[in-house]
């Protein structure tokens, strides 16, 4: 698996310092150009990848492991930990659409029965009083204006602002 | 200069001084440990109490929320693996190994009291040296500022002996990332693949939340089980804030001292900061230490390194403030504008006219020092009865408090985006043996680097010689290239004492 990374990562490095050098101006005698930086860390990175791939080939020879080691693709899509990776992901995707109190309540519920909690009321139960928590606090007392969402989810947003006593 | 200090002890002793500089001290610790709420966010958050002060007691106020806030971030970030203040991110390398050995308590003693020598030395060395100090930071060009941060990039040769290849790659790929965005010298874009997001470069704090919060969470899922080896959870969070003893704190005097010393040194310079001062401390720890390897594992050393230098940057960052006008930090920046609000003339003669506001920073940041550790100590116990709640609770409140910290940054729903995908991509990172340490450090480092060598180039018309020959430059250089070549040669120095 580490040998794939560093081989996608090094191909990108490549991509990447061509890329630089063809958005910026050239360096002048006097004064260097946007694509210097990136292009020496580029240049260094790619060797060290390609480092990073010789000593996993040779450490995959004396282990004789395979291309993905030991690891099992179809087990990881079906895994506790996939699942929560999907979640998060959606959870910061979808908050600039919901808003952030659906978004926080349905997060709480569906990370909260993800690591096993399986008393569904008193999960939601539990889930709405922390979202009000984190709700008045931030958005009441430190008054950090929380995504609202867009649409009815914008509208309800409002109306709870409304009834916030600060 | 004893006039300084008496003025500033008169100023803060004052029944109201004292109660408001108390009131500055416990919002600030409140607010340092809400992850999201920076120092500089929670001096503006006190802002407009400051307004319908008198603008002495008004920066004695502010000066104390300020520190303390400072402090306050050291405590989620121990608990809980959420650095409250970027600037606590280090603090997490050692801390949190030890709140999960149930040393927690322990931890947040030796942070406290670290946070607190920093403070004190760094108030010291404001009240009696400001104007020379502020001369020697004049002396720091560009050529000076990017050998400070390349001596603090010298420590990825030995961040992971273990995989030096990985630790170095992760690093690069940390400055790699400062790099997104307009360029910082001719306003080019660079790897934004015409998005106009990527324009303002990758936020550090929503990749540092995380890189920390959301990775650990994800590891807790996998595992699933509460939160592991912490004596808090099985005492039902009556956790003891237990202060070191003199004997352990006498261990780590050097550390203390030489965090302390850095760190306002580098409060000091223009462009630093208490983030910066934290990340390059731990760094020459890790340099200069007996036991290198044992960073990271869980030792009072990372922890006394990491938040005695992050306290100290805040004395720093007044001495540009005071003695010539001029703002070490975006903190300082804020405390600036409401004096000026005020009609206090902001300027080198400050403290030759105004000796009052000096003396009263100075007695702020005196009292806020010894008055936080008793009140650090109290939020300290609230946050850890969190610690026994069962993970299917803390687990996705500690991604939600991640998600509204990198959020409320720009008030923008890109940076919880941004810090999902840190986390998510941090993970499988961390698990194919990868560096996070590194690649926040090369973040944090990144722009300062490229900006200042640049800059030392165009003004020195190309030449490298000129750069690297100025004499602080070649100090700290010829200083960076011993560090980066000592892993390489100690084992040949040990094979020759043993023959």
């Amino acid at each position: 698996m580490d040998i794939i990374f560093s081989l996608i990562l090094a191909i990108f490095c490549v991509y990447c310092f061509f890329l630089v050098g063809a958005e910026s101006p050239a360096s002048t005698p006097t004064e260097l150009g946007a694509a210097f930086w990136p292009r020496i860390i580029l240049v260094l990175m790619i060797i060290l990848l390609v480092v990073n791939i010789v000593n996993s080939l040779k450490a995959q020879k004396e282990n004789k492991s395979s291309l993905l080691g030991e690891m099992n693709l179809g087990g990881f899509f079906k895994s506790k930990l996939f699942v929560g990776m999907i979640l998060v992901a959606v959870m910061a995707l979808f908050m600039s659409v919901i808003g952030f109190m659906p978004d926080c309540l349905l997060f709480l519920i569906a990370y909260g029965f993800l690591l096993g909690e399986r008393r569904i009321p008193l999960l939601v139960i539990r889930s709405l009083a922390i979202t009000a928590v984190l709700y008045v606090i931030f958005q009441g007392a430190l008054d950090i204006m929380l995504a609202r969402g867009v649409g009815p989810f914008r509208e309800f947003a409002l109306f709870f602002e409304m009834l916030l006593p600060f | 200069m004893f006039s300084t200090l008496f003025t500033g002890l008169k100023i803060v002793f004052t029944p109201s001084t004292f109660l408001l500089i108390t009131a500055g001290t416990i919002l600030g610790v409140i607010f340092g440990a809400m992850p999201g709420v920076s120092a500089s966010m929670a001096v503006a958050l006190a802002l407009p109490f400051a307004y319908a002060m008198n603008p002495v007691i008004a920066i004695a106020f502010l000066v104390a929320v300020y520190c303390a806030s400072i402090t306050g971030g050291g405590i989620t970030a121990i608990l809980f693996r959420i650095p409250g203040t970027p600037s606590s991110a280090p603090t997490t390398f050692d801390g949190y190994p030890m709140a999960q050995r149930g040393e927690a308590g322990k931890a947040l003693g030796f942070s406290l009291v670290a946070s607190a020598v920093g403070g004190l030395i760094a108030a010291f060395a404001m009240a009696l040296i400001s104007p020379q100090l502020s001369a020697v930071a004049l002396k720091f060009g560009p050529s000076e500022l990017f050998a400070v941060s390349f001596l603090g990039l010298s420590v990825l040769s030995c961040l992971d002996s273990g995989n030096i290849v990985k630790t170095l790659i992760s690093g690069l790929l940390g400055l790699l990332l400062a790099c997104v965005g307009m360029d910082p010298m001719l306003g080019i874009a660079r790897f934004t693949w015409g998005n106009s997001t990527l324009l303002s470069g990758i936020e550090m704090i929503p990749v540092m939340i995380g890189l920390f919060a959301v990775t650990e969470v994800l590891k807790q899922t996998v595992k699933q089980k509460k939160i592991d080896g912490a004596e808090e959870s099985e005492s039902n969070g009556k956790m003891k804030t237990v202060l070191p003893s003199f004997v352990e704190l006498w261990e780590t005097k050097i550390t203390m001292l030489r965090a302390s010393i850095l760190g306002t040194v580098v409060g000091i310079l223009p462009g630093a900061g208490a983030t910066i001062a934290s990340f390059l401390s731990y760094a020459i720890e890790k340099k200069v230490s007996k036991h290198p390897e044992k960073l990271g594992t869980g030792i009072p050393d990372g922890i006394v390194a990491s938040e005695a230098a992050n306290n100290a940057a805040t004395g720093g960052s007044m001495v540009p403030l005071l003695s010539l006008g001029i703002p070490g930090g975006n903190a300082a920046a804020i405390m600036m504008t409401a004096l000026v609000i005020k009609g206090v003339q902001i300027g080198p003669m400050l403290i030759k006219t105004q000796p009052e506001y000096l003396a009263s920073v100075f007695g702020s940041m005196l009292l806020t020092n010894i008055v936080m550790v008793i009140v650090a100590m109290g939020v300290a116990k609230v946050f850890a009865k969190i610690l026994a709640v069962p993970y299917s609770v803390l687990g996705p409140v500690i991604v939600m408090l991640a998600a509204i910290g990198a959020y409320a940054l720009n008030n923008n729903t890109g940076d919880v985006v941004l810090m999902a995908g840190a986390g998510i991509i941090g993970y499988m990172f961390v698990k194919l043996g990868y560096n996070s340490a590194a690649l926040v450090l090369g973040l944090v480092l990144g722009q300062m680097c490229e900006s200042n060598f640049r800059r030392a180039y165009t003004l020195t018309n190309g030449s490298l010689v000129q750069i690297f020959t100025k004499p602080i430059t070649a100090v700290i250089m010829t200083a960076c290239v011993i560090m980066l070549l000592y892993p390489f040669v100690k084992p040949f120095i040990a094979k020759k004492k043993e023959a």
